[in-house]
């Protein structure tokens, strides 16, 4: 290792010199300017800030457009505020009474929510935010009504009450600070590579044993949870509870903190809450024009750095000043491998509308076999496969995994029981190094390995794939033969029992094509079940001892490959074809 | 009669909200990306053409070409500033910053002509009709009539000419449509302007019959976006079907509730279609991913 660059020495691995700086620097900035207006501003930041670092869990991490972070803040407001004006109850009862009731909220509409797709899902959450509205001001007994409750008080704390001023900022800020460390704690480490994979490539996630959906579950939840906090903050701070809090100005602002700041950025969110709720005020001097001037700002830093300030400050200090590569960790045990099972697929059936994909397969893989599975394109292989995988539901037939019944379990279901695969389509991160692409899939919900643990078994695996030297590349700067031989390698972390491989020889060069073959050779030596789809039969030849071929969904030879090569079927359905349709995909 | 005169109303609205969903959707369809300022610009619609009432002492069937033309430019301007930097990022990008653009005009319209509500100039002269015994206000015969006709000529331009095919072909595959020698990039300019300038004409017919403010345009991006995630996304047939759904539906629980009761309601119904059918009442335009 040389010696660190003095700039970046003083720069720190994680920007944490300028948070530090900055963070001396907002606390300092009031006691400069010291008037009531400027501690409210920063209070109200602080208000904003919390909540956007909770809505970056479901935003950022899970990558779902939310709108329904302001319905969950004005809540959380209105929980408060009436508590505390109604009841007379402190703090230390609105503030977790707040956080319940967005999250209750949150667990109500998730299940129907959840499921929706991208722009249907930013329509449904937009919708839960206007129907909180109409209920708030037309509910007049409750919510006081388009009014809204004047007079709530400042918060009690266990009976000593907390003064407007200093007090309240310094009663937020530390309720930021505790924010930002619990996100901190949920989002890093191996979490965050995790994360990455299920925003980016969520069928890989899925095939690597990841329950996605409980996991856009809990990021949907944590982030009512901190808006409901952040509203309980806001009612105490302004005073006043009106239905100005679930109007959608309030969930643009939020949005915006978490665009400029960076989706995924701590520090990018309080940065961003900090600027834009002071942006307006310095637009000020254009009297009615300001909030237009606010919107041009606007509009420049989104063009300007999309990936948000943070994101755009770390890409360049990743361009400018380039970490050296840290030595290679240390490589831990290759996973124990599941306990081997047998896999009986009787009478498996799919259709498409009219076409029988797959038209009643009975095939039995015992452990250790290596198979290949041929036939011509549209011959059904790949749905076989899915169907194994869990990624399409059979409509009729059996697939049995040892002494279960797999048939139509979720993937990542399948997954825990000993399968992995790979895509014929790459499903990996490209901006994300070879290790961590690796280490990700051993992440689990709960219970799974921390980062140092993943990478040390995923050390182990690049090792016996001899991708070792690789292991701090990012995988879009592969060729295609080593990105081929890193999917494979991240779909053994978990030791499955059976690999399913759909094409792994497509798109590859002759010398990349013997390499994965033995790799797969080796690893069905090793006492690994290996099923490969394949067009390539010179390139099964080279490991496989038993093919299967398939013909209109239906298997019409099942043999040592000398035999299905010679067999006047398989030569009449697939080989007799012109070559050059044996190459695209099915 | 009651009924019928309630979905006689309906109607009108609903062809407003229809021009304004099929600008929507044709951006959606060029480029992807959902046109939050879609809105505002009918909103700024409305006050184009109060403004040109103020110069021009022209009846509203004169103004209404000038104020097309007006936003056209308007939305090229919108397809310069908010796409065009932002196209090869993902389609979240673009509604992001046509929020912004969005908050831009609803100002600057604040600034411009203050937030009290404002009527545009009729298209012909004002008063009603009566016929059959059912009410109705010339200007939503007009509402109908224009909207009909500006729709009828959408599709034209669509299905019959070389640039409706080029626009039509970007719609459904920019690559391929590149790779042919479309000039893509012109042709996603060119389909912001006639969205704006739909949205201009629904904006200045709806000035007439309803007023209009600088906030509006919130409400009707909404309803836009509500018509074409029930109508399917990506289907022009589906929008304008959700568009009157949407309006009915408005103006029949208004009926008996109150505006915000109603509106909130709207929502209601959305949420549960979704519930039951997750991808719209008549689902998806082929081949397309949300």
């Amino acid at each position: 290792m040389t010696a660190r660059h003095p700039v970046r020495a003083w720069l720190g691995r994680d920007v944490n010199a300028l948070v530090l700086a900055g963070a001396i620097g907002l606390l300092a900035w009031p006691f400069l300017t010291g008037d009531a207006y400027s501690l409210r501003l920063l209070t109200v930041a602080g208000v904003y800030g919390l909540a956007a670092i909770g809505y970056q869990f479901v935003f950022g991490h899970a990558g779902a457009l939310s709108l329904a972070q302001g319905a969950f803040f004005g809540l959380g407001a209105y929980a408060a505020g009436i508590m505390s004006v109604r009841t007379g109850a402190g703090f230390e009862v609105t503030f977790p009474a707040a956080m319940a009731a967005a999250a209750v909220l949150a667990a109500l509409v998730a299940l129907p929510v959840l499921r929706l797709r991208s722009h249907y899902f930013a329509l449904a959450t937009l919708a839960v935010g206007q129907v909180a509205l109409v209920i708030a001001v037309n509910w007049e007994s409750v919510t006081g009504g388009a009014n809204g409750i004047p007079n709530v008080p400042v918060p009690s704390l266990f009976g000593a009450s907390v003064g407007r001023g200093w007090p309240m900022l310094l009663l937020v800020w530390s309720l930021v600070a505790a924010g930002a460390v619990v996100a901190r704690r949920l989002t890093g480490g191996l979490t965050g590579a995790a994360l990455l994979l299920m925003r980016e490539q969520p069928m890989a996630a899925e095939a690597a044993g990841i329950d996605i959906r409980r996991v856009r579950f809990a990021a949907f939840l944590l982030s009512a949870l901190y808006g409901g906090a952040a509203g309980a903050l806001q009612v105490h701070t302004v005073r006043v509870v009106s239905p100005e809090v679930l109007e959608f100005p309030v969930m643009v602002m939020l949005l915006a903190i978490a665009v400029v700041g960076g989706r995924t950025s701590i520090s990018g969110a309080i940065l961003g809450a900090v600027l834009l709720i002071h942006l307006p005020e310095w637009f000020r001097p254009l009297e009615r024009y300001y909030l237009v001037a606010y919107g041009v700002a606007l509009l420049a830093m989104i063009v300007a750095a999309p990936w948000g300030l943070m994101g755009s400050l770390s890409r360049a200090r990743q361009r400018w000043l380039p970490e050296p590569e840290p030595p290679l960790p240390a490589a831990g045990r290759v996973p124990a491998g599941r306990p081997p099972a047998r896999l009986a697929i009787a009478g498996l059936t799919r259709h498409f509308g009219g076409v029988r994909a797959v038209d009643g397969i009975d095939l039995v893989v015992e452990p250790g076999e290596s198979v290949g599975i041929v036939g011509a394109n549209g011959s059904g292989k790949t749905t076989l496969l899915n169907m194994i995988a869990g990624v399409e539901t059979p409509d009729s037939g059996r697939i049995r995994w040892g002494k279960s019944d797999i048939a139509g379990l979720p993937p990542y279901r399948i997954a825990r029981a000993g399968i992995g695969r790979s895509f014929q389509a790459l499903k990996l991160i490209d901006g994300l190094t070879v290790l961590d692409n690796v280490a990700a899939a051993a992440w689990r919900e709960t219970g799974g390995p921390d980062r140092d643990a993943a990478r040390a078994s995923a050390m182990a695996l690049l090792q016996a794939l001899d991708l070792a030297p690789m292991a701090w590349r990012r995988c879009g700067a592969l060729p295609p033969g080593l990105r081929r031989r890193v999917e494979i390698a991240r779909a053994l972390i978990g030791g499955p029992a059976l690999l399913l491989l759909d094409e792994p020889a497509a798109g590859l060069t002759a010398a990349e094509r013997d390499s994965v073959a033995g790799t797969l050779a080796a690893l069905n030596a090793g006492g690994t079940t290996v099923v490969v789809v394949e067009h390539d039969l010179a390139f099964l030849e080279g490991f496989v001892a038993r093919i299967v071929c398939l013909d209109q969904g239906r298997i019409i030879a099942d043999g040592a490959p000398a035999d299905v090569r010679s067999d006047p079927g398989v030569i009449s359905a697939w080989l007799g074809q012109p070559p050059d349709e044996g190459h695209k995909h099915d | 009669m009651e009924f019928l005169q309630l979905a006689l109303n309906g109607v009108a609205l609903g062809a407003a909200y229809a021009l304004v969903a099929l600008g929507f959707v044709l951006i959606l369809n060029a480029t992807g990306a959902v046109n939050f300022a879609q809105g505002d610009l009918v909103a700024a619609g409305g006050f184009v053409a109060v403004a040109l009432a103020g110069i021009l002492p022209a009846p509203g069937y004169l103004l209404l070409p000038l104020v097309a033309i007006l936003m056209a430019a308007l939305g090229l301007a919108v397809s310069a500033v908010a796409y065009w930097p932002l196209r090869d990022r993902p389609p979240v990008a673009v509604f992001i910053s046509t929020i912004a653009l969005g908050i831009i005009i609803q100002n600057g319209l604040n600034g411009l002509f203050g937030a009290e509500p404002r009527a545009a100039p009729p298209l012909f002269a004002g008063g009603q009709l009566e016929f059959f015994g059912l009410v109705i206000a010339r200007q939503s015969l007009s509402i109908m009539a224009t909207a009909a006709l500006l729709i009828g000529a959408v599709q034209l331009l669509l299905t019959r000419t070389q640039l409706g095919r080029r626009l039509r072909a970007t719609a459904q595959d920019r690559e391929v449509a590149a790779a042919l020698g479309i000039p893509v990039g012109a042709m996603i300019a060119l389909t912001f302007a006639l969205a704006a300038a739909l949205a201009g004409a629904a904006g200045m017919l709806l000035a007439n019959r309803y007023f209009i403010t600088p906030t509006h345009g919130t409400d009707f991006i909404v309803k836009a976006y509500i018509a074409v995630v029930i109508g399917g996304w990506g289907r022009i047939g589906g929008a304008l079907a959700g568009a009157m759904l949407v309006a009915l539906f408005e103006t029949v629980v208004a009926a008996w509730a109150d505006y915000a009761v109603a509106t909130g309601l709207l929502y209601v119904a959305m949420l549960t279609i979704l519930v039951f059918r997750p991808r719209g009442l008549f689902g998806e335009a082929e081949g397309r991913r949300a």
